[in-house]
């Protein structure tokens, strides 16, 4: 299931996957609204990232990138919020950067693995996360101190704890699923 | 519980634009506020009341939207607007250089006549630049976003993409509707996760793993299928066919009018920076 030949590679499976990568993020970020998480301010939790940071570990950076653009544009739309494309954007950027971990794994059960997976998936988020919060400096109008604390923060912690804990699930499930099919 | 589309057919002339016309205006309009640094309220208004007429030609029932325009309001007005209203930053130094009167005072944080106006210019020049965009899911067709992105010269693989997300999505919704009732016959209460944060968000996992995991088997399915028809080997046509009609070049052109004219009035003529304008300060003498 998982073709590590060339990360930057960018055909047919990558075409595949971005797109469901990209209606799974739209579905879930859309479809976990109703779901009663604890937040504090407005530290929102979507658990659809987790799904995001996955597909951007198993499948390479240009369908994190795919799945992350088009899924939050999706996930947008199906809310009715509108189109941010920077928004948008720093969601593709974090499915992207923790894509270039794809290389690395070679078991998705290895906690080594995982923890590679994890930590990449991190630093998505902190450079989508600041990419989309620093251009709103530009698009809204707000000072670096509330991109940081109102926008960057918040959006960060939320997407980092959704991602520690349902990203190793999915990991390992889904080395269940490709132990079991042979590819 | 199926993901519907917000949008619906309706005989306006927003949704008798060329979508690429629409993406091309939006980002006319952001550019231009935010390329030169527009923030003469003269401006601002002009650009505001473009947005607004678009808006209401596009005959959004509010029923469908006021939930958005909740949320739109309360970022606006307690993120944007107060931060703006009490810091006076995120915009021109201007805003907190000015000697401005004192209106009042909010704890000890001076509340000057330029942080009041720089956060009604704040609140106004946002809502210009999210108006454009806020219709975009009522009035546009989910269908013709991955013709719209090849036209304007996307890739054939992304906007493929593009496409396939959108196909892909009801299958999705429907997949995750199934799993939660056959997890709601297995005792599953998903209307009340108890415990802590790490506790609720890990029994989110039953829902999200069996929907992420079945869709992994369906992509093998689809790249053969795509592989067998020998997907990526030429460029592709596309079903929907686009074209600019009259009103289209209008609107491009207005926008691309609007982008020049903001940048000419900032960098030739010096128009366009922030200041507070006398009627204004004399409210408050």
């Amino acid at each position: 299931m998982n073709d590590r030949a060339n990360t930057w590679e960018f055909g047919t499976r990558q075409v595949v996957y971005g797109a469901i990568g990209a209606a799974l993020y739209g579905v879930f970020s859309w479809a976990t609204n109703i779901f009663p998480l604890p937040a504090a301010g407005n530290v929102t939790f979507r658990p659809a990232v987790a799904v995001l940071i996955f597909f951007g570990a198993a499948y390479g950076p240009w369908v994190g990138l795919l799945a992350g653009f088009i899924g939050n544009t999706l996930g947008d739309m199906l809310s009715g919020w509108g189109f941010y494309w920077n928004w948008s954007l720093g969601n593709g950027l974090m499915g992207m950067v923790a894509g270039l971990v794809m290389a690395a794994i070679n078991d998705f059960r290895a906690r080594a693995d995982i923890m590679k997976a994890v930590g990449w998936g991190t630093l998505g988020i902190v450079v989508g996360m600041l990419f989309a919060s620093l251009t709103e400096m530009f698009t809204g109008g707000i000072d670096l101190n509330t991109a940081i604390v109102g926008y960057f923060v918040p959006a960060f912690l939320g997407n980092f704890v959704v991602t520690a804990i349902l990203l190793p699930v999915l990991m390992i499930a889904f080395a269940a699923v490709a132990a079991r099919r042979g590819r | 519980m199926l993901a519907t589309w917000k949008y619906r057919p309706r005989n306006t002339f927003i949704q008798r634009l060329d979508p690429r016309t629409r993406f091309i205006f939006l980002f006319s309009v952001i550019l231009a506020l935010t390329v030169p640094d527009i923030w003469d309220y003269r401006i601002i208004l002009t650009l505001f009341l473009i947005s607004l007429t678009l808006y209401l030609l596009a005959r959004i029932e509010w029923k469908d939207i006021r939930r958005t325009w909740l949320y739109i309001f309360i970022l606006l007005f307690f993120i944007v607007g107060l931060n703006g209203l009490l810091s006076g930053r995120g915009g021109p130094s201007s805003v907190i250089d000015l000697p401005s009167p004192v209106v009042f005072y909010v704890g000890w944080i001076p509340v000057t006549v330029s942080k009041i106006w720089f956060a009604l210019n704040q609140i106004t020049r946002m809502l210009t630049m999210a108006m454009p965009a806020l219709m975009l899911p009522y009035t546009l067709d989910p269908n013709i976003y991955g013709t719209a992105f090849r036209r304007m010269g996307v890739s054939d693989k992304v906007s493929f993409t593009m496409d396939l997300a959108f196909r892909f999505l009801p299958t999705f919704s429907r997949d995750f509707t199934t799993t939660m009732d056959a997890q709601r016959a297995r005792g599953y209460e998903m209307d009340k996760l108890k415990g802590g944060l790490v506790a609720r968000i890990q029994k989110l996992a039953p829902l999200i793993i069996p929907v992420v995991m079945q869709s992994t088997v369906t992509g093998e399915e689809v790249i053969d299928a795509m592989d067998l028809r020998a997907f990526g080997t030429k460029p592709r046509t596309w079903l929907k066919e686009l074209h600019y009609a009259p009103r289209d070049y209008f609107m491009i052109g207005l926008g691309v009018a609007i982008f020049i004219t903001c940048c000419v009035l900032k960098w030739g003529f010096g128009i366009g920076g922030f200041f507070v304008p006398d009627w204004f300060s004399r409210l408050f003498a």
